[in-house]
């Protein structure tokens, strides 16, 4: 209740000073555009649209892209770790280039996927795969590599084979830090999804914030911000859930 | 030819690097049914025989032979009980014990037989997570049992386990002892736990790791033992 009560405060108090500072008229409307303005935008985006396809319809569309990525992104990611943290050589030659591929901004690299995949579906998914890739790479092969010898013994004096112990034992015991792993993926994704969405992005959430963009409709764009934003606290807080629920032993064992 | 559950050891040297002499020519033999308690100081290597008897060592010299077999790796003809339970704490402590014998036909019966025998018949739809110290320590002797094991490989199993749990478990492995009639070597830094259990004690010292005694029970052995240890160690 308690912790209800805070978050409530702090978004009613954030909204305060919003409107304190939009009603000051410090900056014209085109800057700092008003609560109800944008509250506005919301409601008629939500009913008549905006580019010609409803507000739904671009999140659904951006929330399509991001889950098509993730996915990719996620298991790639954990065959990548897998490899990485189990064969040596395997991390000796690609470990530098996962590490070079994540420090690089998405944005660099998108127009080179347009260049090879051209501006439909393709380069967006594939944005969204190469920036969701690397985080669950990580964090697995981390995980796999700190999994504990005694675990592996057991297994293999059990009677599990070289083969497969990275699936019944390696895997089990690493996805707790995998699924942090993709916590971050999933939150890369989302921050990636406006950039891929910057060429022929309409429908898309990114997309709508571009054309407002283009035609100085600041509450549009802190709206489609906005709707960003709480869907992906959303998200995050289902896959909490997903992780409460699959590593119930998490900071027990 | 040799029973399959003996062990032997031969000439048996591990050296880590070029100085460190963990095991330094240990002679050994091991008849099937034997409960061999092994103990000594810290550091003497009673922890490394026991990985190079279960395969997840090599000697750099000598041989280790199970079964008349050289040892080539871990396998399910001798289980293994760690210090900590090492339990799949995503598996219930029922999958855990069945982990073994997963694709064995009658796996349900052997495993509900298995937890009756440790105690654990009400706790087997539960994690691990959710049973004490002790409980999870019957659930893994249960799982090193599942397979049917001739030797029983036990590192330290009870020396995290309060003192109440351990002399109670202890009393609990003598029975299960008896009724299976594995050969177990038990390692341990307790002298009263190694005099208790072991139908033959053997007594290790420092690096490098000798056997230093090698006595089968017998009425004055606590005295002789406690001795051994405390020179073990200087």
């Amino acid at each position: 209740m308690r912790a209800v009560a805070l978050r409530l405060g702090g978004v009613l108090a954030l909204l305060g000073i919003w409107w304190a500072v939009a009603a000051a008229q410090i900056w014209p409307p085109v800057f700092v555009p008003t609560p109800a303005a944008v509250w506005e935008q919301l409601l008629k985006t939500s009913v008549t649209g905006y580019s010609g396809y409803s507000l739904a319809d671009h999140l659904l569309v951006s929330l399509g892209r991001i889950l098509l990525g993730s996915l990719y992104g996620i298991a790639a990611g954990i065959v990548v770790g897998l490899a990485l943290g189990l064969v040596p050589a395997f991390r000796a030659v690609f470990g530098p280039l996962v590490t070079f591929v994540r420090t690089l901004p998405p944005l660099a690299y998108f127009s080179l996927l347009i260049i090879w995949l051209g501006i439909d579906e393709p380069p967006k998914i594939a944005l969204l795969f190469v920036a969701a890739m690397p985080p669950v790479a990580v964090a697995t092969a981390e995980a796999v590599r700190g999994v504990h010898e005694d675990y592996l013994n057991a297994a293999r004096s059990l009677g599990v084979s070289p083969w497969g112990l990275p699936f019944l034992v390696v895997l089990p015991s690493a996805l707790p830090e995998v699924l942090v792993g993709v916590r971050v993926a999933v939150g890369v994704a989302y921050t990636t999804v406006v950039a891929a969405e910057t060429v022929n992005g309409v429908p898309g959430i990114g997309g709508m914030i571009r054309d407002a963009q283009r035609y100085n409709q600041t509450d549009v764009v802190v709206m489609g911000l906005l709707v960003i934003g709480a869907s992906g606290l959303a998200i995050d807080l289902l896959l909490i859930r997903l992780q409460r629920l699959l590593v119930p032993w998490r900071g027990k064992a | 030819m040799p029973s399959p559950d003996s062990v032997a050891l031969k000439g048996v040297t591990l050296t880590y690097g070029r100085k460190v002499h963990a095991l330094d020519g240990i002679d050994l033999a091991i008849e099937p049914g034997e409960f061999v308690a092994i103990v000594g100081p810290s550091g003497c290597g009673k922890s490394t025989l026991l990985r190079l008897v279960a395969g997840f060592a090599r000697p750099t010299g000598g041989e280790v032979r199970v079964g008349g077999e050289p040892v080539a790796g871990p396998g399910p003809d001798r289980g293994m009980v760690f210090q900590q339970p090492r339990l799949f704490p995503w598996l219930s402590v029922r999958r855990n014990v069945a982990f073994g014998i997963r694709r064995h036909p009658g796996r349900d019966a052997r495993v509900a037989e298995l937890l009756d025998l440790v105690g654990l018949a009400d706790a087997a739809r539960l994690r691990p997570y959710e049973l004490s110290g002790g409980m999870q320590q019957r659930a893994a002797i249960a799982r090193a049992l599942a397979p049917d094991p001739g030797i029983l490989l036990m590192d330290e199993p009870f020396a995290a386990l309060d003192a109440l749990t351990r002399e109670r478990l202890q009393e609990e492995l003598r029975r299960i002892w008896q009724q299976t009639g594995k050969t177990v070597l038990f390692v341990t830094h307790s002298v009263d736990e190694a005099v208790f259990l072991g139908t033959r004690v053997l007594v290790m010292s420092k690096r490098p790791g000798r056997i230093v005694l090698d006595l089968p029970h017998q009425p004055d052995l606590r005295e002789t033992v406690s001795t051994a240890v405390r020179q073990a160690a200087v």
